[in-house]
């Protein structure tokens, strides 16, 4: 496939260059939103340079332990977050999407994993060094790796993280990391820096204590975060393990929402509806969503698979075996996994201390996994009087469901929870 | 002043004047290019009727949000629970069969909207697919719906895609010797009814269950639909005026405030 000479990361960071320089001193452009594309810009501007600066590239799916990454100073690329922010600051992926098609990838494939494909194919993504990937999260993470591996010609690591959290599983995973730094050493000729790794597990540690405490703000009623704003959690949580920066945008985020609570005030202008957001919404969408739950007073209070931290504590002193647990207290782990009571507990807990009055359901046609847990969602949440919408959509694609489409039924749900 | 409902939906447009708890004028035309030109059509229609010179308008429908003389818009499954629960305050469920979509409506002891599902990504168990049906069949949709009830069994036809259940349709017509008409009509109840009944049970089935929209109006199907829940279910005298009649109850709330 010939490349196009379009490059993704340089829309990514004219994207966010031109919000900042747009934003300057609005009261939207809060210090916590101006240290986050800032760190957008970073993120991806290290990425564009890596090779003339002679970086070496460690492509990962979601959820691989990045903070291994950082700790021996390379560059990571993840890699569905990139699809992502493809779509969310260039509003469109068509040609990536059709250059994962060109490649005989099936429409039912999830779209993150095919465009980051065709964006391969295409050369509109610099080719990693090496690609990382694991067992986490679903079968298309599981293959992606491979696949990437081809279209790029570089060696790759798979984790085999076991699904269960008992110690022989955890030294396991930990035996499969010991493996993946070798590999790391092997391929990049670089060291793992072991009291970096301590440092960054320190840091994350401190980080999962932030949004533990950003989340004790947000059950207050109004709530004072931003409708859309876990959005941001996400992708600080997946771009910046571990780092100053995320620690840094944390805690300033932590300090604004403090101020707003102790001022009375909320997230919007007059809170109508507390929402429990359940998967990611479309990234193509979120201006229009934002724009959507200003209009109508809806705010997403709690998003239990995305910033709902399972319980525990990290120990620098045990870098290795903190990563592997952080993998077991991660929030999407609650869902990807075989689906359990506790599971359906936490949503309900959620719902209970967030003050929910609905909750939406953003249903990715490519995601098996989540699509299988509707009903389970829905009758749990439903048993304690709590609607949910499903809205189907897709989290890149905008060609499955237009806006109108999604105007229309969030009206509906609104209609229907003001009626109550 | 009189409260007024419109529903202006792909292919009829829906007006219910109501005085009171009394209705005073129902006018059902098809839909024209423009939204607006055909409710103000609807409207000159009811004139001949009796009602007061100044009317609240509640607009509803795929077309409801291009009414300008509308006071108010809301939407469709606001309206079908309102206009159901005052006709039949018992039901609990709604099963509501349009031109271009079904539409699940829960609904609470309040009559108000407890949960809802539709179905609109494809033609498959709509109103216009029983009319690409009728067509195909060369008969109206009355007959269709006569001859379903004297059907000894019922042909298979495709409930996933509306195009496909055409080419089946066909095949069953020219089959040698042919599938009796009378079954092939059932086929297509049944495929829609398959449809309805596994968004029903998606939503949770809970008596009463009332059916509205022009679909409400075919006894054939309307059977099928009983025999499938195993009870009977009510059906308004006009089933297709429900959403407006739900809107015009709406508009009267709003006036009594």
């Amino acid at each position: 496939m010939k490349a196009t000479g379009k490059n993704n990361l340089e829309s990514i960071l004219r994207a966010c260059r031109l919000i900042l320089r747009m934003s300057q001193g609005t009261a939207d452009m809060s210090p916590s939103r101006n240290l986050y594309y800032n760190m957008l810009i970073k993120y991806f501007s290290r990425l564009l340079h890596a090779k003339e600066n002679e970086d070496f590239i460690a492509a990962h799916t979601v959820f691989f332990p990045a903070e291994l990454i950082y700790a021996m100073g390379l560059v990571p690329m993840h890699t569905e977050t990139t699809t992502w922010m493809t779509a969310l600051f260039t509003g469109e992926c068509s040609d990536i999407l059709a250059a994962g098609a060109s490649l005989g990838m099936a429409s039912e494939i999830c779209t993150p994993h095919r465009g980051l494909a065709g964006a391969f194919a295409i050369g509109a993504l610099p080719r990693p060094n090496v690609m990382l990937w694991s067992n986490m999260v679903c079968d298309n993470t599981a293959k992606s790796g491979e696949l990437v591996m081809e279209l790029c010609d570089c060696p790759g690591f798979f984790i085999d993280r076991p699904f269960k959290d008992s110690n022989y599983e955890v030294n396991y995973l930990v035996s499969e990391l010991q493996d993946l730094v070798r590999f790391l050493e092997d391929k990049s000729g670089k060291k793992m820096d072991w009291d970096k790794l301590s440092e960054t597990v320190a840091r994350m540690d401190r980080q999962i204590e932030l949004v533990r405490q950003v989340n004790e703000l947000r059950k207050n009623v109004p709530t004072p975060f931003r409708a859309q704003g876990f959005t941001e959690l996400l992708t600080i949580d997946y771009l910046f393990p571990g780092q100053p920066e995320a620690i840094e945008y944390l805690e300033t985020l932590l300090a604004e929402l403090s101020e707003t609570v102790k001022k009375g005030e909320g997230a919007v202008a007059r809170e109508r509806f507390r929402i429990m957001s359940l998967f990611i919404p479309p990234m193509y969408l979120m201006a229009f969503l934002e724009k959507m739950s200003q209009e109508y007073g809806a705010v997403s209070v709690i998003e239990p698979f995305f910033t709902f931290w399972g319980e525990g504590r990290l120990d620098p002193a045990h870098p290795l075996e903190s990563v592997a647990k952080k993998s077991y207290m991660i929030p999407e782990m609650r869902m990807y996994r075989p689906l359990d009571q506790p599971a359906l507990d936490a949503i309900v807990d959620c719902a209970k201390q967030y003050k929910i009055d609905g909750a939406i359901f953003y249903a990715d046609v490519g995601c098996r996994h989540s699509c299988a847990t509707i009903k389970l969602f829905k009758d749990a949440l439903n048993r304690i009087d709590i609607p949910m919408l499903t809205l189907d959509c897709d989290v890149v694609d905008p060609t499955i469901t237009s806006e109108e489409e999604f105007r229309e039924k969030l009206e509906r749900f609104f209609e229907l929870l003001e009626d109550r | 002043m009189n409260a007024a409902g419109l529903d202006i939906g792909s292919l009829t447009t829906k007006l219910v004047i109501l005085d009171g708890d009394s209705t005073t004028a129902s006018v059902v035309i098809p839909s024209g290019e423009e939204a607006e030109a055909t409710a103000r059509e609807a409207l000159a229609q009811a004139k001949g009727t009796e009602f007061k010179d100044s009317l609240y308008f509640v607009s509803t429908g795929i077309g409801g949000k291009t009414v300008s003389f509308a006071q108010q818009q809301k939407s469709i499954t606001t309206c079908l629970a309102r206009g159901i629960s005052r006709l039949f305050p018992s039901a609990r469920m709604l099963i509501d069969i349009g031109a271009e979509s079904i539409t699940i409506v829960k609904l609470n002891e309040r009559g108000r909207v407890s949960d809802w599902l539709g179905h609109d990504k494809c033609a498959a168990g709509t109103g216009i697919f029983l009319q690409q049906m009728a067509k195909l069949m060369q008969m109206p949709l009355e007959e269709m719906a006569k001859i379903s009830l004297n059907a000894k069994s019922s042909a298979e036809i495709s409930s996933t895609c509306a195009v496909f259940a055409e080419s089946e349709v066909i095949s069953h017509v020219h089959r040698d010797p042919p599938t009796p008409r009378e079954d092939i009509v059932a086929g297509i109840y049944s495929s829609l009814v398959s449809r309805v009944m596994a968004l029903a049970k998606r939503v949770g089935i809970e008596k009463d269950v009332a059916v509205s929209g022009g679909v409400g109006l075919n006894i054939g199907l309307v059977a099928m639909l009983e025999k499938e829940l195993g009870f009977k279910v009510l059906v308004p005298e006009q089933p297709q005026l429900v959403a407006a009649l739900g809107a015009a109850v709406i508009a009267g709330e709003n006036l009594g405030r």
